[in-house]
């Protein structure tokens, strides 16, 4: 309703004004016009509306208020905004219920109609439902959506018989109007912001899990459905899998599949394309395969592709339950479409990010394995070759008639042969721990504990070196396989200690990143950090060599094949973290180890523990 | 007494080497690196008769820098390169830059170190036939090679 109208309106009721204190129209135009600015300028949506409130109690003369939004999915309408006198903790939470055939009140009413209503004299009228004791008059004015849904009611009330007329539900339409724009701004708002930290998101997670799980829990926000499932397609198999669920779904996270074509969601991927309707049963390519509701109260349902580089990758599904009323029509809009296909193309994107990250690891993984294997055939041919010669000296002693006599020969030959022997297993050693470095099973872990039962383990008894420990209280929980992690963490001890052989200092310390390291090393921003750093006093890394000492094969020792610090790189990658090494040349190496701590949830009951 | 240099970046590989062959009656030496065996193969003392060289080294194809220089310096040094068993593709290209003969290091079942003194034994003979050819050349058409000088 324009507010023209409203002034055209009130010219027909000046003759009340005066009586009831109601305000000229240039008054409430101007009030009207300032809740529009405050409605965009204003970031918290519950002060806007309580402006709105103010003004629609001021503008009819009321003598309380309150603004009820309608929650589609469970049939109520609840209270989100009061003005005048007289409401307490308890009434400001009340509640109808739409689905009743009785007791809905004025408001519920009005919602279920759409059309504004009022009575002078409630005590006789057919719909009151009394709150207060003292009401004697009530208007109600519906707040209309774009697309002509009832968003809520507007409700004043007042002690006076006759208090409202034509003139004020008029009014009060101008103010619902204003409303109704006030929650749609809020609803961009809310939308804009999930956007952007879905997008912030999608860049910096490198594991396809969270990322989908992250998708699920911020469209919940902005899509107000019931539950959400998240399929992607298996490259090989080219069936759609079941990635994340909110509902019951989830426990057929990995198994629960589509084929393409099959039911709506593969109808989806198949034709790439969204599908929108408001009763999936009555929908002709229904199956039903997987259900996130019972069979009896699914509702509305919205299906979009996923699309990454012009193919379907994957289908987004969101789902509302069959509302209780008729009066109701709970469909998704094309706004809401529109949003949907905004977080599919971005988790489109970042599903090509996370495979293609893959897909280089693979490669680099394959090259290092050509690599690795021509390397250590090498290596073992030549430590075969020296044994060969051993035995063959051995022998040689052996056949001549004085061999007794030549103890010292022989002892010198068999401690060759073991040292042979030894640098043997300790290229197998090597080759294993490069091989399994990126299996890892994760766990819960406390990474303090891990860093002392290393030391304990690794770190020589005796020794010329000064060990420092710092490690900070309270850290939170990491998830982490702990023996590839205690090999990555004594695999740098060694180093240390072998770099230092006349003595100097090793420090070791553990502390929450932050938020300025987070960013310079671009780690998830939306992701908390435990580092553990290995500080000596040695050499250090030569500036020309500093790129390449995480690369496979390279070494300045001369034990194993140049694995070491490859495999440390590997085991810390496969905990979804990242090693760099920023020592300054001649003063020391400077190793530091950022892993991700576990999501909130978990570092949240440790907390409770301790 | 011939003299041989044995050139490996593996101790452990020089080590058995250099005792077999000081056994079978020979003079060794030994370098463990292409780089630090061409500069002694390079230096006016050098006379080695056979050189003995890996062929993966600082690169995977080092044994054919030291057998060019070997060569370059000594036009009868003979040169036997050790390759890893089953790559044949350097040794292929050190025959035809003119080495004696090359050794797979790890032949199952095959005693390597007899093969490689047999390797040595032929190299000398080898060494030794080609100086007299050029002697009797030397000797018998003096005034020709003059001539054509």
């Amino acid at each position: 309703m324009s507010i023209q109208e409203t002034t055209n309106r009130d010219e027909n009721s000046m003759a009340l004004t005066s009586t009831t204190q109601k305000p000229n129209d240039c008054t409430f135009q101007a009030q009207l016009q300032s809740l529009i600015g405050l409605a965009i300028t204003h970031p918290e949506i519950e002060e806007v509306l309580q402006a709105i409130m103010d003004e629609a109690l001021r503008v009819v003369a009321g003598k309380r208020g309150f603004l009820a939004v309608v929650n589609y999915d469970t049939g109520e309408v609840v209270i989100k905004s009061t003005a005048g006198s007289g409401w307490t903790e308890r009434t400001k939470k009340l509640r109808l219920h739409l689905a009743q055939e009785t007791n809905r009140g004025i408001t519920g009413h009005v919602a279920l109609s759409g059309k504004p209503y009022m009575t002078g004299d409630a005590s006789n009228d057919p719909y009151f439902l009394s709150f207060f004791p003292d009401v004697k008059s009530e208007i109600a004015v519906p707040v209309i959506e774009a697309e002509g849904n009832t968003r809520g009611v507007i409700n004043i009330d007042s002690s006076e018989a006759d208090a409202f007329d034509a003139g004020d539900i008029v009014r009060l339409e101008s103010v619902a109007d204003v409303a109704a724009f006030a929650l749609i701004v809020n609803d961009f708002r809310t939308r804009e912001r999930a956007l952007i930290e879905i997008g912030n998101e999608l860049s910096s997670i490198i594991d396809l899990e969270s990322l989908v799980r992250k998708v699920v829990d911020v469209s919940a926000e902005v899509l107000r459905y019931e539950d959400c499932s998240v399929y992607l397609l298996d490259e090989q198999t080219d069936l759609l899998v079941l990635q994340a669920s909110r509902g019951p779904l989830k426990e057929s996270i990995g198994q629960a599949t589509y084929e393409l074509g099959q039911g709506i969601t593969g109808w989806v991927a198949q034709h790439g394309e969204p599908v929108r309707i408001l009763d999936v049963a009555s929908d002709p390519r229904w199956r039903g395969v997987h259900l996130e509701i019972p069979r009896e109260e699914m509702g509305a349902l919205l299906c979009v592709p996923i699309i990454s580089r012009d193919k379907v990758v994957g289908v987004i599904r969101v789902v509302r339950r069959r509302t209780q009323s008729s009066w109701f029509q709970n469909n998704f809009t094309e706004m809401d479409e529109r949003v949907l296909t905004t977080i599919a193309s971005q988790l489109g994107a970042a599903v090509e990010n996370v495979r293609g990250f893959h897909r280089l690891l693979r490669a680099e993984r394959m090259a290092a394995w050509g690599e690795l294997s021509a390397k250590s055939a090498h290596m073992i041919g030549n430590r075969t070759f020296a044994l060969k010669g051993d035995l063959n000296e051995l022998r040689y002693i052996l056949n001549q008639p004085s061999w007794t006599e030549q103890h010292d020969d022989l002892i010198s030959l068999l401690e060759s042969m073991e040292h042979g022997v030894t640098r043997l297993e300790e290229i197998l050693h090597e080759f294993r721990d490069f091989v399994v470095a990126t299996k890892v099973t994760l766990q819960d872990a406390d990474i303090n504990e891990i860093i002392q039962e290393v030391i304990a383990e690794s770190f020589p008894k005796r020794s010329e070196i000064k060990l420092i420990l710092q490690l900070a209280k309270d850290l939170p929980v990491v998830k982490c396989d702990e023996t590839r992690l205690k090999r990555a963490f004594s695999e740098l001890i060694e180093n240390s200690v072998s770099f230092q052989p006349h003595g100097g200092e090793l420090l070791i310390r553990s502390r929450l990143t932050d938020q300025s390291e987070q960013s310079r090393y671009r780690l998830a921003p939306s992701r908390q950090y435990v580092q553990v750093e290995f500080i000596d006093q040695g050499p250090g890394i030569p500036p020309d060599t500093k790129s390449r000492i995480f690369q496979p094969f390279f070494s300045s020792r001369v034990k194993g094949m140049g694995l070491g610090l490859s495999i440390v790189k590997g085991i810390v990658e496969a905990h979804h973290g990242i090693i760099i090494e920023s020592g300054e040349p001649g003063k020391g190496a400077w190793f530091s180890i950022f892993l991700p701590t576990q999501r909130n949830e978990s570092s949240a009951i440790k907390n409770g523990r301790s | 007494m011939a003299k041989i240099l044995i050139v490996d970046d593996e101790l452990e590989v020089r080590t058995a080497l250099k005792r077999r062959l000081i056994r079978e009656g020979y003079a060794v030496e030994v370098a463990d690196s292409a780089e630090s065996s061409v500069k002694l193969l390079e230096s006016e003392e050098a006379a080695f008769d056979v050189v003995i060289t890996d062929m993966s080294m600082e690169e995977p194809d080092s044994g054919l820098r030291v057998l060019k220089a070997a060569i370059g310096h000594d036009i009868f040094c003979e040169v036997v390169v050790l390759t890893a068993y089953g790559n044949v593709t350097n040794a292929v290209q050190s025959m035809q830059l003119g080495a004696f003969d090359y050794v797979e290091k790890n032949i199952p079942g095959v005693d390597t170190y007899d093969l490689i003194v047999m390797k040595v034994e032929k190299a000398l003979e080898r060494r030794r036939s080609s100086i007299n050819i050029v002697r009797r050349l030397e000797d018998i058409r003096p005034s020709k090679l003059k001539s054509g000088a």
